[in-house]
């Protein structure tokens, strides 16, 4: 998880004065704070606050979405996000900020430059009231459109909620909760962009930042009990089916969190998957809730291909025909669908008959066919409907 | 030898040291020689009398050595594995890179680059269980010491970090090891023992990566080329060993089992080849939690498609025709308890066996029939794939 070390090289800020790098003191939890008794003698005492002073974790005390200095310089630079403007000011020459609304940018971290001011930093409790604004209010909002502009604005805002988290070394049920907002957030936004052009969404970024916040939050699910835990840890296998390492991890989960309904249909579509059995594994699919079919989303294209390409030698043979409908029904695609399916992948269709054959088959689509097509319509309406209860629904 | 006084000890270390005596200087530093218990050789702060009797870099190497010993008498691994960390870098980067520019064929230190690399990880372990240090922090500090002029280490380091990245769970580290160990030309000069612990990780590695057939070549050398005498080590290569084979079509015979102690594999090996789909599922059931530990229990799953082989196979002989009627695979599936298993479903997996060529023939939709091949229909396992 790079994502966590991207800290190592920063300087305490009390330290920085006199140039010493604190990663020698990186992996000692916090000592020397509190029990201070009387009888403590000197030595012990000289040293408690030596380590105080050493203590490298900076603690954040800015307790607005955005610290002061960066809302006046962004005022004064005119680069506040309308969502960040006084409404009625969005249109003058200089719009005003909105101190109540507006929130930290991400800013990448570069030599010189200390990123752990405490005045700049927000506390947990801050930055969980940031992750439920940009995550309930503005993903959820229907006023602001498009939502690709949307996804920009909050991917980005959650990704400095992150990095303020990592500076601060934070941990806990708060922390949870912030990363399992920010994973349903970026799962939702890879299924509801799903081929957009590339300048309003890249899905590899997207995966990346999914992979990294997940994972991270699969390591908070280490310790204590966590409500969430079986949805995500499900979320997890879905997302990257096939992944031996992500199935190895679900095995070796406590049982009740193993046992639960929805890592067993995960793991069920997950071996229907690895036993190429996409006929199974299709229909496992179609009893996921939202949440998992956009976790799953990116690999139904693919399964869809290999059941082709199976068929296509297992029904090998010029004299035999398979009805298209049935064909139709396993995809769980519509006839007409189904059918351009079949002929980007250079399968033949002879009016409602399916003619399959090895030679033909072809890996590599040859035609634009994209996930996005296969996109349920009962999907689309959720699409143009209010995102508010698909990604906070269970927070 | 076990209640000698600092002196003595300092000097049989000074006369090891001129007379290039690399084994003797490794047990001198080694945590399984008995010195280490003695109590007159455990200071907090030897550097001192090291400095009077050691030439630098040397006197630095073994004051951190002395207070290793004390700090493992204490039973503080944490602070052991710092000071094994200070003692690592001496023979590595001071003694090897500068002392030996002169000869740069002389290798009398390496015996002492194996003792004590062998005893950071161990106490980096126990120092782990005390205060859950992460393990990049030690996989650096031995990574950090890899000299590559001096080749006749290179393997066994490889093998120290092979151990740690499979602790930690980071197979992707192993991969510029791999390459490097690939593109030695002392790889086939190494000792027996350094190549058995290589091809163990190497050949478990491949599996992980489902590249089977170099994976049984891997760990057939290591289980072949294992000392007799370290049954121990020849069970835990077998324990990868198995399923690899199994899925090549190799069955393990009841009396290898019973010799290493391992009847776990017994059902599943009678599942597998009785196309015994119900009682390949029992087994891993019932032996689940030791097949997860070791991480074999995703590639057991696997023989499931061999397995439905063996009983497609069955039905073929029951019916003995070239024409079988897909529904007497759904009376097999179902007799196995396949959960709701369908017509689609059997036509499913039937495709999936002849895309893998574990069957020659077609499926007929019309017909609802599979026609095979009246040569050789299911080919044998070990042909395919």
């Amino acid at each position: 998880m790079s994502f966590l070390h991207m800290t190592y090289d920063r300087l305490d800020s009390i330290q920085s004065k006199n140039g010493k790098s604190m990663s020698n003191a990186w992996p000692h939890p916090r000592r020397g704070r509190g029990n201070r008794h009387k009888d403590q003698d000197r030595a012990n005492r000289e040293q408690a606050v030596e380590q105080k002073v050493k203590d490298p974790v900076p603690h954040g005390i800015c307790m607005t979405m955005c610290p002061a200095n960066e809302l006046r310089q962004r005022e004064a630079q005119n680069r506040l996000h309308k969502s960040e403007m006084v409404p009625g000011t969005e249109r003058d020459r200089l719009p005003r900020a909105d101190v109540l609304r507006a929130v930290k940018e991400y800013s990448r971290p570069a030599a010189g430059k200390d990123s752990t001011r405490p005045s700049d930093l927000r506390p947990s409790s801050v930055l969980l009231k940031t992750v439920c604004y940009l995550v309930d209010d503005i993903a959820a909002s229907k006023t602001f459109q498009p939502w690709t502009e949307v996804y920009s604005f909050v991917f980005d805002r959650l990704r400095s909620v992150r990095q303020d988290m990592i500076i601060q070394r934070l941990s806990g049920p708060e922390c949870v909760t912030m990363l399992e907002k920010s994973v349903r957030f970026l799962l939702y936004a890879s299924y509801r962009l799903c081929g957009q052009p590339l300048q309003y969404f890249d899905p590899r970024i997207n995966d990346t930042h999914l992979q990294e916040t997940l994972s991270w939050l699969l390591e908070c699910y280490r310790e204590g009990k966590h409500q969430h835990q079986e949805e995500f840890q499900a979320l997890s296998l879905l997302y990257n089916l096939g992944s031996f390492h992500a199935m190895q991890h679900a095995l070796q989960l406590p049982g009740r969190i193993r046992h639960s309904p929805a890592v067993q249909l995960a793991l069920a579509a997950s071996r229907a998957h690895t036993e190429s059995n996409p006929v199974r594994f299709l229909r496992l699919a179609q009893r996921l809730d939202f949440m998992q079919v956009c976790a799953l989303h990116r690999h139904l294209l693919s399964c869809r291909r290999d059941l082709l390409l199976l068929y296509s030698h297992g029904y090998n043979s010029n004299n035999c025909r398979y009805p298209l409908q049935r064909l139709s029904r396993l995809l769980f695609l519509k006839d007409p669908l189904a059918a351009e399916l079949c002929q980007v992948h250079g399968v033949n269709i002879s009016r409602e008959w399916v003619i399959f054959s090895k030679k033909s088959f072809t890996e590599s689509p040859s035609g634009d066919l994209q996930c996005r097509d296969m996109h349920e319509p009962l999907d689309d309406e959720k699409w143009n409907c209010n995102s508010d209860d698909i990604i906070h629904r269970c927070a | 030898m076990a209640h000698i006084t600092l002196n003595q000890y300092l000097q049989q270390v000074v006369e090891a040291i001129e007379n290039r005596d690399g084994l003797f200087c490794a047990e001198m530093l080694s945590f399984k020689h008995p010195h280490v218990a003695n109590p007159r050789l455990q200071l907090s702060s030897p550097e001192e009398k090291c400095q009077q009797l050691l030439e630098p870099p040397y006197d630095e190497m073994m004051a951190a050595h002395l207070r290793c010993t004390f700090a493992v008498a204490n039973h503080d691994f944490v602070e052991a594995y710092k000071c094994q960390t200070v003692v690592v870098q001496y023979p590595l980067l001071l003694s090897f890179m500068k002392a030996f520019q002169a000869h740069k064929e002389e290798n009398w230190a390496l015996p002492i680059m194996f003792a004590v690399t062998l005893d950071l990880r161990i106490f980096a372990n126990n120092a782990e269980q005390q205060l859950q240090v992460k393990g990049k922090g030690k996989v650096g500090d031995i990574r950090a010491c890899i000299d590559d002029s001096k080749k006749w280490g290179m393997l066994f380091l490889i093998n120290q970090l092979f151990k740690i990245y499979f602790k930690i769970n980071k197979l992707h580290l192993c991969k510029p090891l791999i390459r490097a160990i690939d593109s030695s030309n002392l790889k086939d000069d190494y000792s027996v023992a350094q190549r058995v612990t290589y091809k163990y990780y190497v050949g478990r590695k491949a599996m992980f990566d489902s590249d089977f057939k170099p994976a049984e070549e891997y760990l057939s050398f290591s289980f072949t080329h294992c000392h007799r005498s370290c049954q121990r080590n020849k069970r835990l290569i077998l324990i990868y060993l198995l399923p690899v084979k199994m899925l090549l079509g190799h069955m393990p015979s009841n009396q290898l089992l019973r010799k290493y102690d391992l009847m776990q594999f017994a059902d599943v090996t009678k599942a597998v080849s009785e196309g015994n789909l119900l009682l390949l599922n029992e087994a891993l059931v019932k032996h689940e939690t030791f097949f997860i530990r070791c991480g074999i229990f995703l590639i057991l799953e696997k023989l499931k498609i061999i397995t439905y082989r063996n009983l497609f196979k069955k039905v073929y002989y029951l019916l003995k025709t070239h024409q079988l009627p897909l529904d007497a695979f759904l009376v097999a599936l179902k007799m196995m308890k396949v959960e709701d298993v369908d017509i689609d479903e059997v036509q499913c997996i039937l495709a999936n066996l002849i895309y893998m060529g574990h069957i020659k023939g077609y499926i007929s939709h019309q017909h609802q029939k599979l026609v095979v091949s009246k040569q050789n229909p299911f080919p044998p396992l070990s042909s395919v794939s």
